[in-house]
């Protein structure tokens, strides 16, 4: 039997909202590489995850975490203390925005707005290490990858999402440098742009489409998402054992070109 | 597959009333999603996701835009099976 890359690891996959999400990607090939999975959903999205669940090839069970809810976290621990007593990797793939944020209007975007998307989209990856933090060390450590878009630059409508990003990027180094000593890991998935019903919901969003395929040297297909799932799947494997606090780029190298 | 109009609506119907927790009655192809129903995109996501289970069709997001009535909807998964 050939053993898979993820044989005998507990994750815990956030963001699967549909089957196009990526973190249904992640979470079906992590499962064809041996992992035990659970998802997580949160508020009128939860039904929504339940059902997306049952599609996956081991239809995994599916708990609430609403990251805006500070209680949500340790009920996720203590459920999955019960379960499992460790944890040996997390998917982040959290983000949201309210309209105001996105598509325009950079500079009206209210506090009230920008708060809650850094609150969903960027603090949200501390919380979800701290929280999960006693079970990565009850398995000696384990791997969170978060799902990024680079943020090293300014985007055609992606406005205050970009700062969260931006954020993410660098939340990601503080919990690398804090959580080293428990040998957990900390990276980040720069995905090109994908064709995510979350995507979608980005106005102006196809302006990204055409650029990316003509610029990036290996070409770029946004429907397919099987490449950012491989990068995940193997940062949550032991084949980057000294890699953290890192961004990895899966975007047929579009950030290495200039023009 | 081929399916009695009637037994066809009433499972849609079924899969309506499940999902956007609202009553059978309410349920008639005039009946508009945002105005009547106060539903609203992942309401409609979802009742797909319920709709491809029930009668094993596939809808893509992309032809769930437009759709404004449970008519247009339930028309749109009857002309697949």
């Amino acid at each position: 039997m050939v053993s898979g890359l993820l044989d005998g690891k507990r994750l815990v996959v956030t963001g699967v909202l549909d089957e196009r999400s990526l973190a249904f990607g992640v979470a079906a090939l992590a499962q064809e590489q041996g992992a035990e999975i659970v998802l997580t959903g949160a508020g009128r999205g939860l039904s929504i995850t339940r059902r997306v669940a049952r599609r996956l090839p081991e239809p995994p069970d599916v708990y609430e975490l609403d990251v805006t809810v500070p209680e949500h976290f340790p009920a996720l621990a203590d459920a999955l203390g019960r379960r499992w007593g460790a944890v040996d990797g997390a998917l982040h793939a959290i983000g949201f925005a309210p309209r105001a944020c996105m598509g325009g209007g950079f500079l009206e975007a209210s506090w009230e707005d920008v708060g809650l998307a850094l609150n969903v989209s960027t603090y949200s990856l501390k919380a979800l290490v701290a929280g999960l933090l006693p079970l990565f060390r009850s398995a000696g450590g384990g791997s969170v990858v978060g799902l990024d878009f680079d943020a090293t630059r300014a985007w055609p409508a992606y406005d205050w999402m970009g700062v969260a990003k931006a954020g993410l990027e660098s939340c990601a180094r503080y919990l690398a440098r804090d959580v080293g000593q428990h040998r957990l890991r900390v990276n980040l998935v720069a995905s090109g742009p994908i064709t995510t019903t979350a995507a979608r919901s980005i106005p102006g969003v196809e302006a990204f489409r055409d650029t990316w395929r003509a610029r990036a040297p290996l070409g770029w297909d946004t429907e397919d998402s099987s490449c950012v799932a491989k990068a995940c799947v193997a940062l949550l494997s032991n084949w980057f054992p000294m890699t953290t606090g890192e961004v990895i780029h899966v975007d047929g190298g579009f950030q290495a070109i200039g023009i | 597959m081929s399916m009695d109009s009637e037994k066809a609506f009433g499972l849609f119907r079924g899969c309506a009333v499940d999902v956007l927790q609202v009553e059978a009655d309410q349920i008639r192809l005039e009946t508009r999603f945002i105005e009547d129903l106060d539903a609203d995109s992942l309401d409609l996501l979802e009742l797909a996701l319920a709709v491809e289970e029930v009668f094993g069709v596939r809808v893509v997001e992309e032809e769930l835009r437009g759709i404004e009535t449970i008519g247009q909807a339930y028309d749109l998964v009857y002309s697949k099976l």
